[in-house]
């Protein structure tokens, strides 16, 4: 049951994304703040921190393909940097204690990491021209905060879902 | 430690890496066309969007719906004072509307640059990492959506259609840094000012209407609305609001700080506008080179 459980969570992340972006461009005050949500990479870094390198990164492909076709019509960048992200939160899951907490602060990291390459890639083919500090307070810092609400209400259920499909795993073997 | 650089690993970065570069600079080439790939993954992923997008729209609509309850009494007072004055333009307007047809017949005229047919559209995604600001709409060319259309809210103009699939069109927003993106504009008055609307302040949040010829003399508080000889867009569309007027940076012509007349937040209904009159290759359509010194005037 588990089995088909997580890809599905991945698929409703993947579409609830553009949702919760259309609430986006915020104005306070005289700025206009630029939340996304990345809830997709927060998941698959759970996954790879919990379950499995490969389907983290079989999940990355995919989910970035379908992003970069459906959203950003130019193939190749999220492609790319969802399973490195999932590789990277991989190496360095195997060098620290895994507890909630790490995973947790892991996947807020890897957004920030993600969000930095994305703004990379965005000013290098000249889609945004706004300066690096422009990008980190109207942008980053909402973002980073609007993803840590995301990962406390659903960290923990992540990581339980995962667990049982783990333990369901062993039992089969 | 183990060592996570191992030649095989290496091997597959740079293919990736090289793989990546090659894919990107291929789909950078053509962004006006998708291909069939393209257009299956964006009908199939656009229906399941819908199916997500659209409860959320219901959702956001109640809470509208509660915040105007909630203000009914204040609204209805001023609607109230100002429901006398509407009844005589409405007049006025309908008296002005058959005089104009009655003109258009006396000279034969049957073109009109301002009718178009309207297709509502339920906005069902924005694109999530918001470096270009586009949105995609749930009617395609299925619905008769061209490239290049206008699009627009109650409010005003947002923006127009950049890629349209069978079922869904890409919409880049007005509020975009693309160089490319132009709409050819008109502050209309005693005598109408013609320019293009070229670029975006992410700063001051708002656009910026370029060559306007320096001989006419622009106000703030003037209207902004599209002129309709772009080829594409029909006339009369509101963009918005003068705020500054400067020269530009050669000093030959004005340019004009124009502030948006629609929202570009929580955008949930968009209408489409297909224009009557025949529509022609110009300024509108970013496709066409040789723009510049042509400002239409």
């Amino acid at each position: 049951m588990t089995r088909f459980i997580i890809p599905l969570i991945a698929v409703v992340l993947f579409f609830l994304e553009p949702v919760f972006s259309l609430f986006s461009p915020i104005e306070l005050g005289d700025v206009r703040y630029t939340l996304v949500p990345r809830f997709v990479i927060v998941y698959l870094v759970f996954i790879a921190s919990y379950y499995d390198l490969r389907k983290a990164v079989l999940y990355g492909l995919c989910f970035g393909l379908l992003y970069d076709m459906y959203h950003i019509d130019i193939i190749g960048i999220y492609t790319f940097l969802y399973p490195l992200i999932c590789f990277l939160a991989f190496v360095i899951i195997r060098q620290v204690h895994r507890s909630t907490g790490t995973v947790m602060l892991l996947s807020l990291f890897m957004v920030v990491l993600l969000e930095m390459m994305s703004y990379l890639f965005a000013s290098l083919i000249a889609l945004t021209s706004i300066s690096f500090e422009v990008f980190m307070t109207a942008r980053l810092v909402p973002t980073v905060i609007a993803n840590l609400i995301f990962i406390i209400l659903f960290g923990w259920l992540f990581k339980n879902l995962i667990y049982k499909r783990v333990v369901e795993k062993q039992a089969g073997m | 430690m183990p060592r996570f650089f191992s030649n095989k690993r290496l091997i597959l970065l740079l293919v990736g890496v090289i793989v990546l570069v090659a894919l990107i600079a291929f789909s950078l080439k053509d962004r006006q066309n998708a291909n069939l790939p393209e257009k299956m993954v964006k009908d199939v992923v656009g229906f399941g969007q819908s199916l997500f997008s659209k409860p959320a729209h219901s959702i956001t609509g109640f809470f509208d719906d509660i915040d105007g309850i909630l203000n009914t009494y204040e609204e209805n007072k001023t609607l109230k004072a100002r429901l006398t004055e509407y009844a005589s333009t409405e007049v006025e307007l309908a008296d002005i509307k058959e005089e104009n047809d009655r003109l258009r017949k006396i000279i034969d005229k049957k073109d009109d640059l301002r009718a178009y047919d309207p297709v509502q559209a339920t906005v069902i995604s924005r694109n999530p990492d918001q470096w270009e600001e586009k949105i995609i709409v749930d009617k395609g060319k299925s619905d008769g959506v061209k490239l290049n259309m206008a699009v627009l809210t109650a409010n005003g103009l947002v923006g127009k259609v950049v890629l349209v699939t069978k079922y869904t069109s890409t919409v880049e927003l007005l509020s975009t840094e693309n160089q490319n993106f132009r709409v050819s504009a008109m502050i209309p008055g005693k005598k109408d000012i013609f320019g293009l609307m070229e670029g975006y302040d992410p700063e001051r949040g708002e656009l910026i209407m370029k060559r306007i010829d320096s001989s006419f003399e622009v106000k703030v508080g003037q209207k902004v609305m599209s002129s309709g000889l772009g080829g594409i867009f029909p006339k009369g569309l509101l963009i918005g609001e003068v705020t500054e007027v400067s020269t530009d940076d050669y000093g030959l012509t004005k340019l004009a700080y124009v502030r948006p007349a629609a929202e570009f937040s929580m955008l949930d209904h968009v209408m489409i506008a297909k224009r009557q009159s025949a529509t022609e290759k110009g300024t509108d359509d970013p496709g066409t080179s040789a723009t510049e010194g042509e400002d239409g005037s």
